[in-house]
């Protein structure tokens, strides 16, 4: 498993209050991890306070699962963070 | 008099502080710009200094006696992320990061107090919109969904005076639940009660009338309105009502046998998903030629609206104006 992966599952677990062993690779988010839609928008400050990257609010919104946050982020690490 | 210009009366009246945190725009410059000029209300513009200039300067309007605040600069921050994730177990560096955000600022600006009203939604989605409202003003009391409403007016045969209503919910909640069809309820008719001259008579709507019909769906909204009696037994509501037996007396007096406040004389109608909802408000601009006006958030603990993404700058002003008038009955 990626260093991102691991580190967006403990960004995931610290926000939602939940236990990051218990979050699978492919959870969604309201489904699966049981976040009320109204907290996305603090996954996603909680994501960009830990990664240091400004995330795009529509798009990074648009994610509903771990992988799916996993890919966004690592792009836009490799975009804003280059080497 | 016209209930728009009502509302703008009203909010000439006591001019009010509305926030505006999509200063980036020429259409907020400009009708900030309008609502002062106007004496309507004190705009305060949210964003970054030189953009939020910059934008006023596309839109060709002077920023003399409009404030405007950039978030990330503002001494307010540390306050506000404090008030932010009061009684939560939030991370004071994510509150910071959240209220830092205009339409996050903004709304804490409102929660706190330092504005009447916000409104946004040319730069954001409605979803945004109606997320940050609910975590910085938070719901009115007792009530736990976000709606919208359309005002409508719709002209009466022979030219007379428009009659107004208002259409919940046409916008944002899809398949609401029994417990959101009362939070839906009870904020409409509080909406009704800001904005309409006559006191708000609400009608919970199906296509039933008093058990004519036996279906879970009809079951669902007598379920609503019994909710809403047990929460607020003051309101004049009532139901279910099919449209005809709430808005024509002749049907109510013929449908509704044991008499009804409502039945009949409704002015708050509340449709029980959002097809119903928002075909309902579409057939009644397009075939009754009414005035259709919002839609207008609702449910908040103040007044917040959003607007569409082309809203015009004369829209922008519309939509103000309401809030503030809104927001000048709440104080």
């Amino acid at each position: 498993m990626s260093d991102v992966a691991t580190r967006v599952k403990q960004v995931v677990a610290e926000t939602l209050e939940i236990d990051a062993s218990q979050i699978g690779d492919t959870d969604r988010f309201v489904e699966d991890l049981g976040a009320e839609s109204i907290q996305s928008v603090e996954l996603v400050a909680a994501f960009e306070e830990e990664f240091d990257i400004d995330m795009d609010s529509e798009g990074a919104l648009g994610v509903k699962a771990i992988d799916g946050a996993v890919d966004f982020i690592a792009k836009a690490v490799a975009e804003q963070h280059p080497g | 008099m016209d209930i728009v210009k009502r509302c703008f009366e009203a909010a000439r009246a006591q001019p009010g502080r509305i926030v505006l945190p999509e200063g980036h725009d020429p259409r907020i410059a400009a009708a900030a710009r309008q609502l002062a000029d106007d004496g309507l209300a004190q705009p305060i513009l949210l964003g970054k200094a030189d953009r939020i200039t910059a934008a006023a300067s596309e839109a060709g309007v002077s920023l003399t006696g409009i404030e405007t605040f950039d978030p990330a600069e503002s001494d307010r921050l540390g306050t506000y992320a404090d008030r932010y994730r009061a009684g939560r177990s939030l991370k004071e560096s994510i509150a910071l990061r959240m209220v830092k955000k205009p339409l996050f600022f903004g709304g804490m600006m409102v929660a706190c107090g330092d504005a009447d009203t916000l409104v946004a939604g040319v730069a954001n989605a409605t979803a945004t919109v109606i997320q940050a409202g609910v975590l910085t003003v938070g719901y009115g009391p007792g009530i736990e969904t976000a709606s919208s409403f359309f005002l409508m007016l719709v002209p009466t045969p022979g030219g007379g005076a428009e009659r107004p209503f208002i259409f919940a919910d046409c916008a944002v909640n899809v398949q609401p639940t029994a417990e959101q069809l009362a939070d839906i309820a009870i904020a409409s008719a509080g909406s009704a009660a800001s904005l309409l001259e006559d006191p708000p008579r609400t009608a919970m709507l199906s296509f039933s009338t008093r058990g004519s019909a036996s279906h879970a769906d009809a079951e669902k909204v007598t379920a609503a309105l019994q909710l809403v009696r047990k929460r607020n037994p003051s309101l004049l509501i009532d139901g279910e009502f099919q449209a005809d037996s709430a808005i024509v007396p002749a049907v109510a007096a013929k449908k509704v046998a044991d008499g009804s406040p409502v039945a009949g004389q409704a002015n708050v109608l509340v449709f029980p998903d959002l097809d119903a909802g928002n075909i309902a408000y579409k057939l009644t601009q397009y075939l009754a030629g009414a005035k259709a006006i919002g839609p207008f958030l609702q449910g908040f603990a103040h007044p917040i609206s959003d607007l569409s993404r082309g809203a015009s700058v004369d829209d922008i002003v519309a939509t103000s104006a309401i809030c503030l008038a809104q927001a000048g009955k709440d104080g």
